[in-house]
């Protein structure tokens, strides 16, 4: 009963507040008025906008509204399409909404967490919210809109491959990545619902079309070959979905395994730049759904769960559901209208009337093995280089950081409880630079040899000038010793940005090494952004900050190569 | 000039009303009871109708955390007042890790249902697995069991545009109310009987292998039902849920019934059994809860609006209010669950 007349006091102390012009706290707990984002900006594409990744504990991706009444939401980032409806709700309803975008699985990881900061999740599927909401507190979870996870490939490449106008199974798909005639980028399956929903399909095919997967099953050794040689056909990988597509926009690839709506949004930038657009591809044995659930965290505060349920109430209205449409999304019950049925285009390949016939997900403990055997195991090894700085700028608390991270990821224990261990043939590299290259070290695997490495992290003390460009070039250098096909390469810079040494330098190295590595940078310190988002801009990369949450940094770098 | 007056019109009517409202709640005080809910009975308990009754008449308020009936027996339940699952065997489990409860009712029945869309049941029509009597439609459970074990494809039984075997989605057994007495259904007809301890060794192995090869199954009904009217044929062909589930949806949503009503058929399993939603209190507070609930007016609203039957041997009066096509006005072909005991080796083997 109370919480029906909470907006009401809303209300009369909004009231009283316009008449004496004083302000208030928000009652609601949230914080008030900290834009870090204009969102007209935020429905366009490129890394920028991710740059600061913020986390559970962090500044939210984007500010919509400027109200007092304030809801956070923690979000797959293909929802970020979505912003331009959720702000028609904030200027009518006189609401901010604060959006965080992490990945369905981490969102999924966050529902274990003691304190959930936030008031309401909306991963990519319900299967992640349910999985992960073992102290049952989600409350009011509505599915907002379906799409399919499916493959979008360039149009020509489809039709000669004969994908074109008939049924495509797994097993196609499979035999032209085999044979190397088609190269794709998917997200990574421990982050993201499209990454794992595409790999489960693989494992299926892979196994013959079982009725379901068994933990018997996944010791079969030609599966594990198959896998592996499957996944080393993975072009880049990334930690969100929308955040792949961004990617794929900026490079030249082939094809990417994504929601139905995000290769829709991917075309009508490609057709608007005059680009070749994807066709897109259902495989009729490895499809699954992501049902976009939203629903509430119940942290016991009746005005925020009052808010929450008109948001809901709003999003599945007629009209928000028929702009949810226009962005490529099926609404439920009732799929495409009529009206909206030229959003989905079938030149693109697109099958609006189809019927979605999904794959079963596996139990979880099976599909839980599925993804620490994908972690450890079956994705193509990465060739990590970090390069880490030991400038003066460093000295004291940015040092500190920097030792206190890379603790985290080289002492295996402490890696493996955030998904972060090494593979058995992964390649670490570490470079200590400041004005220039102090030593090099490199470790195989994920045993003493790489754990060793701490010892150097945390003996070299701080000093001197800051050249990274000369550390990445070096990296570069490095990385031409080895087979960059066999592994997902990146260079990962630990610093605090402040750099002297010239772009030009790097500019020359990555030229001549010919591949397109990602530079990504994770900030410490004193940090200073521009520097590194240059570099991260140049390589279709991103920049994190360190500060914020570690771990999140490292595990979407992971993701990402 | 105008507009401020206006303002100040608002404010004054508004600062009125606030210590009105001030002056009411004072008086009434409601006695905040707090449990574990099967996600099915959320719509009632959320119902400002009930709400209200509950408060006028008895002074209460109900707060709930959702969980399902197999999970909340063996949840921490401390700072709890009841538990509210979904049939009497949680309640059985219940008394034999704690003894007797402060108190225990029967507030609501419905029995289990099958719930699939016209192309599926028009294809088990012409199989013959599922027959229509007097509008209602009836699923053979042997017939139907016998389909499953044997792995019959979908596209075997005229229906290539779906992937797969035939199978009845169900929520976790080992979890959830729904999925739990489907178990229990299954069980009966392996054996062809009411399953007990004596028959349980030739029917787990094929009950297990039945509900393995569903692979992840949700631990909701409610979010089970969810997705199975949200996402279409071709995500869940057929589930199993309570027949209120789709009453209430009809009763509360009108509008979109009205969309999707030709294509959503519902089966009742022949023979099929009640889910008893029994109320445990847990302290003397929640007991309180139990002559609420069973308030005339509730248990009335429980039905028009949400679907429950509330005598379990009444023949509700106007089943065509809830324009619900196949609405079997009386439950007639019913099996016993199999006994607590039975059913806990049930779930331990599906763990």
């Amino acid at each position: 009963m109370y919480r029906k007349f909470l907006p009401f006091f809303f209300f009369v102390s909004s009231v009283l507040m316009l008449f004496t012009g004083c302000s208030a706290r928000n009652p609601a707990g949230g914080t008030a008025g900290s834009i870090t984002d204009s969102p007209g900006a935020s429905s366009e594409g490129g890394a920028g906008i991710f740059a600061e990744s913020s986390a559970d504990s962090g500044e939210p991706d984007t500010v919509l509204g400027d109200s007092r009444q304030v809801l956070r939401i923690v979000s797959g980032s293909e929802n970020q399409e979505l912003e331009p409806v959720l702000e028609t709700f904030c200027r009518q309803e006189d609401v901010q909404i604060e959006m965080t975008y992490l990945g369905s699985l981490d969102i999924m990881r966050l529902l274990g967490e003691d304190e959930i900061s936030y008031d309401a999740v909306w991963p990519a599927s319900s299967l992640w919210m349910n999985v992960g909401d073992t102290r049952h507190r989600i409350k009011h979870a509505q599915s907002i809109s379906v799409t399919p996870v499916v493959f979008g490939i360039r149009q020509s490449l489809a039709e000669s491959l004969g994908f074109v106008d008939r049924e495509v199974s797994v097993n196609d798909l499979l035999s032209a990545i085999r044979n190397g005639s088609l190269r794709f980028c998917m997200t990574s399956a421990t982050q993201s619902n499209s990454g794992a929903s595409a790999y489960i399909g693989f494992l299926y095919a892979l196994l013959g079309n079982p009725e379901v997967i068994t933990l018997e099953d996944l010791q079969d050794e030609t599966l594990q070959t198959e896998i592996r040689e499957l996944l080393s056909g993975v072009d880049r990988s990334s930690g969100s979905s929308d955040w792949l597509k961004d990617m794929f926009l900026e490079g030249d690839y082939d094809a990417m395994v994504n929601y139905e709506c995000l290769i829709i949004q991917a075309n009508e930038e490609l057709e608007a730049r005059g680009d070749e657009t994807l066709y897109t591809v259902y495989p009729y044995d490895g499809l699954s759904l992501a049902d976009s659930p939203l629903g509430y965290v119940d942290n016991g505060d009746d005005g925020q769960e009052e808010l929450f349920l008109s948001l809901q109430e709003y999003l599945l209205s007629d009209e928000a559901q028929n702009a949810i449409q226009r962005t490529g999304r099926r609404s439920v019950y009732t799929g495409v209208s009529e009206e909206n049925l030229d959003v989905f285009r079938t030149d693109w390949g697109l099958q609006p009337d189809r019927v979605l016939s999904v794959i079963r997900m596996p139990d979880t403990d099976v599909l839980f093995e599925c993804l620490n055997l994908y972690q450890t195991d079956f994705k193509k090894p990465s060739l990590n280089v970090y390069c880490l700085d030991y400038s003066g700028s460093m000295y004291g608390e940015g040092n500190e950081q920097l030792v206190a991270a890379m603790e985290q990821l080289l002492i295996q224990e402490n890696a493996r409880q955030n998904f972060l261990q090494a593979s058995d043939n992964e390649v670490n590299i570490l470079i200590l630079f400041n004005g220039g290259v102090i030593s090099s070290y490199s470790a195989v695997g994920s045993g003493s040899e790489l754990e060793a490495l701490y010892h150097v992290v945390e003996s070299q003390e701080a000093g001197g000038g800051t050249d990274m460009y000369a550390a990445a070039s070096y990296g570069l250098e490095m990385l031409q010793e080895y087979d960059l096909s066999q592994y997902t390469p990146a260079i990962i810079l630990l610093t605090d940005g402040m750099s002297g040494g010239s772009f030009e330098e790097f500019e020359a190295a990555y030229q001549e090494l010919g591949s397109e590595v990602p530079v990504f940078s994770i900030m410490f310190g004193d940090a200073d952004e521009s520097q590194l988002q240059e570099l991260a801009e140049y390589t279709n990369a991103r920049v994190f900050d360190g500060r914020e949450n570690l771990t999140e940094a490292f595990r979407s770098v992971k993701g990402y190569n | 000039m105008k507009t401020k007056l206006i303002g100040l019109a608002i404010l004054l009517a508004v600062i009125a009303a606030a210590a009105v409202y001030a002056g009411v709640s004072q008086s009434r005080a409601a006695t905040e009871l707090n449990g574990y809910v099967g996600g099915e009975k959320t719509g009632l308990l959320d119902d400002e109708e009930v709400q209200k009754i509950l408060q006028n008449r008895y002074h209460l308020s109900i707060d709930y955390a959702k969980a399902g009936s197999i999970e909340m027996i063996t949840a921490d339940f401390q700072g709890r007042d009841f538990l509210f699952p979904s049939n009497q065997t949680a309640l059985e489990l219940y008394e034999q890790q704690y003894g007797e409860p402060v108190r225990s009712e029967i507030i609501l029945n419905t029995p289990i249902v099958l719930y699939t869309r016209s192309a599926v049941a028009q294809a088990l029509l012409d199989e013959g697995i599922v027959s229509e009597q007097d509008g209602v439609y009836y699923a053979d459970m042997a017939l139907l069991t016998e389909c499953i074990e044997t792995g019959r494809a979908w596209a075997d039984i005229g229906l290539p545009q779906l992937y797969g075997n035939v199978a009845v989605s169900t929520t976790d057994p080992t979890k959830s109310n729904s999925g739990n007495m489907f178990a229990g259904l299954l069980a009966n007809t392996l054996c062809e009987g009411v399953a007990d301890e004596a028959s349980l060794p030739e029917i787990l192995p094929r009950l297990t292998d039945i509900f393995q090869k569903l692979g992840y199954m949700e631990s909701s009904s409610a979010d089970l039902f969810d997705q199975f009217l949200k996402t279409g044929i071709g995500a869940k062909p057929i589930i199993a849920g309570y027949e209120s589930q789709l009453l209430e949806f009809a009763a509360q949503n009108p509008d979109t019934w009205e969309q999707v009503k030709d294509d959503i058929v519902l089966l009742y399993p022949s023979p099929t059994v009640w889910s008893s939603h029994v109320y445990i209190a847990l302290d003397e507070t929640g007991s309180a809860g139990i002559d609420a609930l069973l308030d005339e007016e509730i248990q009335r609203l429980a039905w028009e609006r949400h679907g429950f039957r509330t005598g379990l041997y009444d023949t509700p009066s106007d089943p065509e209010q809830f324009g619900v096509p196949g609405l079997a006005a009386e439950i007639t072909r019913v099996s016993p669950m199999p006994d607590a005991d039975t059913m806990a080796a049930i779930i331990q083997a599906l763990s």
